[in-house]
């Protein structure tokens, strides 16, 4: 067995490098020569050696991902070792065979190794993949050996299309701005025509005989100050002023009591855009109450590290963030989230309902969630803006059978859609009891 | 024209005043009618720590040393309102549902022995499969092959920084490979309660009857 391990980097040194084939070509015969080569490739991958070629790293790795991934990375411990260099590191690649067909008979057999790594991973037996044939583990061993040699090449292709994007941006922005400066130089062109047409005008008007009436209306001065006095100026003035001061008094008369706009600064600074947008985790994932009750619920810490047990670095905030879920799970204390959207207790409000009957989507009310870093109070929650949506939404009927004998008499009355309204949406006593 | 210029100092004025009652920020704005809007009784979500909110509009005194707006349960530990139901108890609901009282290491002996209590309708696996899709979609991905967006990390396109790479989270189980592919629902049930490998327990979030259907679910997946 240890013959084999020892045999194999020499091979795998043959198959690197095709032009090995130099030696064969200076025999008289070119068409042997091939013969041989290909004869000594199929020889030697029989004889255990890591293939290099793209399918069969493409064929690996989709077998690694289908079986592998769950518990192994190239180059991170996960639940099992790292696999990369793992045809270096075990006792022959019949070995590694072996022990993905059946593992427990592998430890069983008191295979030194295998105990080993038995023990060091706590004890916890790797799944036999008994449908593994033994070309579909070279392939994966053919890929990771690919992915363990690779990586520096994937962490420098980034900062290339960084440099691309700035690029475009910077581009854009200038086309704007030349867009600008071209609109400006077009308005002073056509102030200096106009100010050239009045003046030609004044010119011909000079040469005709004028009424004395008619002169001094050509030749009135204009003066800043005549204007201002006019008393029509300073009508407009006060009435925009008036206007525009009234409306603002109004309008903000009205978000008294209203916490539209409201975005706490919480404790920590959780993003849904990031979670909801990007990742695209369903939004009760976390709010886990929204389908069952009343409240929406915010989630407990074991629900953030779900995750983030192992996610510990933030694209944004790095460590500091995360850091503080961790402190709280580990101490057993509770996040204290401040609370935006804060119904008045003399209005009755249930999740549950309008989510899992009503079918409402959670942005309806919310507003673009999935874009927020911080979370802004997005509607009125006014009860003018709650009876508004009663009046305009058709309720969900269908496949429910509960609305079937409304659904009946409504249809009685007209064709219309039946409204929210009309099953008891505007019922005082809804929602204020 | 002295009379104008006063009106219209008084509604700027004014108006720049009331502009300071809307909320915006970390500022939650004016109330209209507070002593409507608090509860006095405790609710789970809004616990108001300061003992002196609303004291302005207290006329009495107090026999609990507080004021008006203050309801949080001061027998609580962390301000909570809410607390853990009561040693040996549980929880019934109308399809006398009881807790799954199986521990994390009999992973083997629920594969064996336990059966899905649910019929396996066409409206069932339809229940199951929204539930995935809430669930376990974003690991698991849509068909069940591990490749969901925080399985597989995302690349961002932001517009100052460029392309993005995000991090990933390592080791989701493809759950139609053939390491899967032949496990029972009992097994599904007992993974998804309390965890396995690197995959957390989700029995907090998801009810017994929902780890049932999408059990059933996921048997659908790796067929």
């Amino acid at each position: 067995m240890s013959s084999d391990s020892r045999f194999v980097p020499l091979v795998l040194k043959t198959d690197t490098e095709p032009h090995m084939n130099k030696n064969f070509i200076s025999s008289a015969c070119k068409f042997f020569s091939l013969v041989f080569v290909f004869a000594f490739i199929n020889f030697t991958s029989s004889a255990q050696e890591i293939s290099t070629e793209p399918a069969a790293i493409k064929a690996g790795e989709s077998l690694f991902n289908a079986n592998c991934k769950a518990c192994h990375a190239v180059k991170r411990k996960l639940v099992g070792p790292a696999l990369g260099g793992v045809q270096d590191r075990a006792p022959s690649i019949q070995w590694i065979k072996d022990f993905v067909h059946n593992s427990s008979a592998v430890i069983k057999s008191g295979d030194e190794y295998a105990v080993k790594l038995y023990n060091e991973y706590n004890k916890t037996q790797m799944t036999s993949f008994t449908s593994l044939k033994d070309e579909d583990i070279m392939n994966i061993l053919a890929y990771v050996k690919a992915e363990n040699e690779k990586v520096e090449e994937v962490a420098a292709a980034p900062t290339g299309g960084q440099q691309q994007a700035t690029q475009d941006t910077g581009l854009s922005g200038k086309y704007l701005n030349i867009v600008l400066i071209g609109l400006v130089i077009i308005l002073l062109l056509l102030l200096i025509i106009l100010g050239l047409i009045v003046s030609a005008l004044k010119r011909f008007l000079d040469q005709k005989e004028l009424s004395e009436e008619d002169r001094e209306v050509v030749h009135s001065p204009i003066s800043v100050g005549s204007i201002t006095r006019s008393s029509g100026f300073i009508f407009i003035v006060v009435f925009l002023v008036a206007a525009l001061g009234f409306k603002a008094v109004i309008n903000s008369l009205f978000s008294i009591g209203v916490q539209q706009g409201y975005a706490p600064k919480q404790p920590i600074a959780f993003s849904h855009k990031i979670h909801a947008g990007q990742y695209e985790i369903d939004c009760k994932y976390c709010h886990v109450g929204a389908t069952k009750g009343k409240n929406a619920t915010i989630p407990s810490v074991n629900i953030c590290m779900n995750c983030h047990n192992q996610i510990k670095q933030g694209s944004l905030t790095g460590e500091g963030e995360i850091s503080k879920i961790v402190a709280a799970y580990e101490n057993n204390r509770p996040i204290e989230w401040v609370r935006i959207h804060n119904l008045p207790d003399l209005a009755y409000f249930n999740h549950a309902q309008h989510v899992n009957v009503g079918n409402v989507e959670c942005q309806t009310c919310h507003g673009p969630i999935e874009t927020m870093d911080v979370v802004r109070q997005h509607s009125l929650l006014t009860m003018g803006w709650c009876i508004d949506c009663h009046r305009k939404t058709d309720v969900n009927t269908r496949g429910n059978a509960y609305y079937d004998n409304l659904v009946e008499i409504h249809n009685k009355t007209g064709k219309a859609p039946m409204k929210v309204e009309e099953i008891g949406g505007l019922e005082c006593s809804k929602c204020h009891y | 024209m002295m009379r104008f210029a006063t009106t219209i100092f008084t509604a700027i004025s004014a108006a720049v005043i009331l502009a300071g009652c809307g909320a915006s920020g970390d500022n939650q704005g004016t109330e209209y009618a507070p002593n409507m809007y608090h509860s006095v009784a405790y609710e789970p979500y809004t616990q108001i720590v300061d003992k002196e909110a609303g004291s302005w509009l207290t006329s009495i005194e107090y026999p609990d040393e507080h004021a008006e707006f203050f309801n949080t349960n001061q027998f609580n530990p962390n301000h909570m309102n809410m607390r853990l139901p009561a040693p040996n108890t549980v929880s019934r609901n109308k399809n006398g549902w009881l807790p799954y009282r199986l521990g994390k290491d009999s992973l083997a002996y629920a594969a064996r022995t336990l059966k899905n209590p649910l019929d396996s309708t066409a409206a069932m696996i339809a229940s199951g499969k929204l539930l995935y899709d809430m669930y376990c979609d974003h690991c698991h991905g849509a068909k069940g092959t591990g490749d969901g967006k925080v399985a597989s990390g995302v690349t961002i396109e932001d517009p100052e920084k460029g392309k993005i790479e995000k991090g990933a989270y390592n080791g989701v189980a493809n759950l139609t490979g053939d390491a899967l592919k032949n496990i029972s629902e009992g097994h599904i049930f007992h993974v998804i309660t309390h965890g396995k490998g690197l995959m957390w327990p989700h029995g907090s979030q998801i009810s017994v009857e929902d780890r049932w259907k999408i059990s059933m679910y996921v048997k659908t997946l790796q067929k």
